[in-house]
């Protein structure tokens, strides 16, 4: 029902729903959202502006640090940015390296995110179960790269870390195992009444919408667009491992739920095929410390979707221009015009919907706010 | 590529300059006259849509915006136009593109460039109380200045 006339709701930058700040100021008719307006930029820490102050090595570790989650996608794209600038190529054992890593981490993030899913559902007994197989994926990266989140194992013209058959083994079989449960985690949620009652017809983005808005990764994908970087703009070695681009055409909550779920059985795929032909040789070769005035575009398929990095040298050890548009941002309009219409108590589910990194979408200018 | 090189080339009159640094990447440097109207048949005729980003650049005299366009998802096309620093003024997208609407905002906020046309060119990114005609991703701005700017310095 219409109540005539509507009240502005304030939502953040501090609120329960939200695990990091972030503000939307919501108009609603009675129960119904009718305009949302974001501010974002709360957790901005000057990354862009930092980049020109420091060397393209020591920029590796800032942008390391640009997300808590998808670490290793930053870095993916950061390298491969620079790695276009110079112009270097890296050697085919380093580009499996990194790509098992980003399959891993994409496990995780994605395995974290089904979690929240079911958390913000009010089914914690499922959160429960993925935050321990997430664990787990996170043991094996640490086991890899000697850390659990930021894994620092790229670097300019290759990666600091080798895989040992030891290890390779013990990752293959964890895959089999892990791939078992999320195949029974996706029958849990195929059935279960409570999570298909929160997800099922809630968060609508038309394919039309998902493409004019410019959404990115599973957002768009569980709108039906078949669309994923790995496969329409193959980096590393996404060209030579035969995968499944995932979509659905529900384009509501419970779609973007499958897509990652079923993601996650892919990922398991490719980490498998990728252990099994990863080539042998020398895992960097050396990266000159400047690099002559040119330009280069990265794109790497994040954990959240298309990630993108900009980058202009200008003859010196440091970069002229550094930008970066995490998925985040990109999934920002499309979300707005996805929570038009909903129900109020809606809008977290909503929110979660698009996997949201605030700290990934802020990244831009310095807000020292120490008083 | 090859075909859509081609295709990019029928647009010469418009068109600065093209380069193609590796696979699946199109730089293309336009002019800013007509800028709005190249870009929509352009956008039209290549069925560009989705925008990955937009850049803003600090040339110094200059200000270069690139427009970061995905052709099919897949080939990279940035295409680049330059606005004087003393005018930095340049039509909006939203209309061809709406979801351009957050990127055009960032920009404005942080290298002050006007977007005519905008539905909301109010602060996106930058905190209350941040003055009027600071931005940060110009390159007179030192970080020294900007941390002196947030911490209240004015």
């Amino acid at each position: 029902m219409s109540y005539g006339s509507t009240i502005k709701v304030p939502f953040g930058p501090q609120h329960p729903a939200l695990k990091e700040p972030e503000y939307f100021l919501f108009e609603v008719d009675g129960d119904i959202v009718v305009k949302v307006t974001p501010r974002i930029g709360y957790v901005h820490r000057g990354v862009e502006k930092a980049f020109e102050q420091e060397t393209y090595l020591h920029n590796l570790y800032l942008a390391e640090r640009i997300c808590g989650i998808c670490s290793h996608a930053h870095t993916t794209c950061y390298t491969q940015t620079v790695e276009g600038l110079i112009p270097l190529e890296v050697p085919p054992r380093a580009v499996y390296i990194r790509l098992i890593m980003a399959e891993l981490e994409r496990l995780h993030s994605h395995s974290l995110w089904v979690g929240i899913a079911a958390h913000e559902a009010g089914f914690d007994t499922l959160f429960m179960y993925l935050w321990r197989d997430r664990e787990m994926i996170m043991d094996l990266m640490e086991e890899i790269s000697g850390n659990r989140v930021t894994h620092a194992i790229n670097t300019i013209g290759g990666v600091r870390r080798d895989i040992t058959n030891e290890q390779a083994n013990k990752i293959k079989k964890f895959m089999d195992r892990f791939e078992g449960n999320v195949k029974e985690y996706m029958k849990v949620l195929e059935t279960e009444q409570t999570f298909l009652k929160r997800t099922k017809g809630v968060g609508i983005l038309k394919p039309r919408d998902a493409i004019s808005l410019c959404a990115v990764g599973p957002t768009l994908r569980a709108s039906g667009i078949k669309s994923d970087v790995r496969a329409d703009d193959p980096y590393l070695a996404y060209g030579e491992i035969p995968f499944n681009v995932i979509t659905h055409d529900g384009c509501d909550v419970y779609a973007r739920t499958i897509v990652r779920c079923e993601e996650m059985i892919e990922s398991a795929n490719i980490i498998r095929y990728a252990l099994d032909h990863l080539p042998e040789g020398k895992i960097r070769v050396p990266p000159p410390r400047t690099i002559a005035p040119n330009e280069s575009v990265g794109r790497v398929e994040a954990p959240r979707g298309e990630l993108i990095h900009y980058a202009r040298s200008n003859g010196t050890a440091k970069p002229e221009r550094y930008k970066v548009r995490a998925p985040t941002l990109g999934n920002l309009a499309s979300v707005c015009q996805t929570l038009i219409g909903a129900h109020v108590a809606d809008i977290p589910m909503i929110l979660a919907g698009i996997d949201p990194c605030f700290s990934c979408m802020d990244r831009m200018t310095i807000t020292v706010k120490k008083a | 590529m090859e075909d859509l090189i081609k295709r990019l080339e029928g647009y010469k009159e418009d068109i600065v300059e093209i380069k193609r640094p590796k696979e699946r990447r199109i730089f293309v440097r336009v002019k800013a006259d007509g800028f709005k109207k190249f870009l929509s048949r352009l956008i039209d005729d290549l069925e560009l849509r989705h925008l990955s980003t937009i850049t803003g650049v600090d040339l110094g005299q200059e200000m270069e915006l690139l427009y970061h366009f995905s052709y099919k998802y897949s080939v990279e096309i940035s295409i680049g136009v330059k606005v004087p620093k003393s005018a930095p003024k340049v039509p909006t997208i939203t209309d061809l593109i709406p979801g351009a609407i957050f990127y055009e905002q960032e920009i404005h906020d942080l290298l002050g460039i006007e977007f005519e046309g905008h539905p909301n060119m109010g602060p996106l990114i930058l905190p209350e109380g941040w003055p009027e005609g600071v931005y940060p991703l110009r390159k007179e701005y030192t970080v020294q200045e900007l941390n002196r700017i947030a911490r209240g310095g004015g």
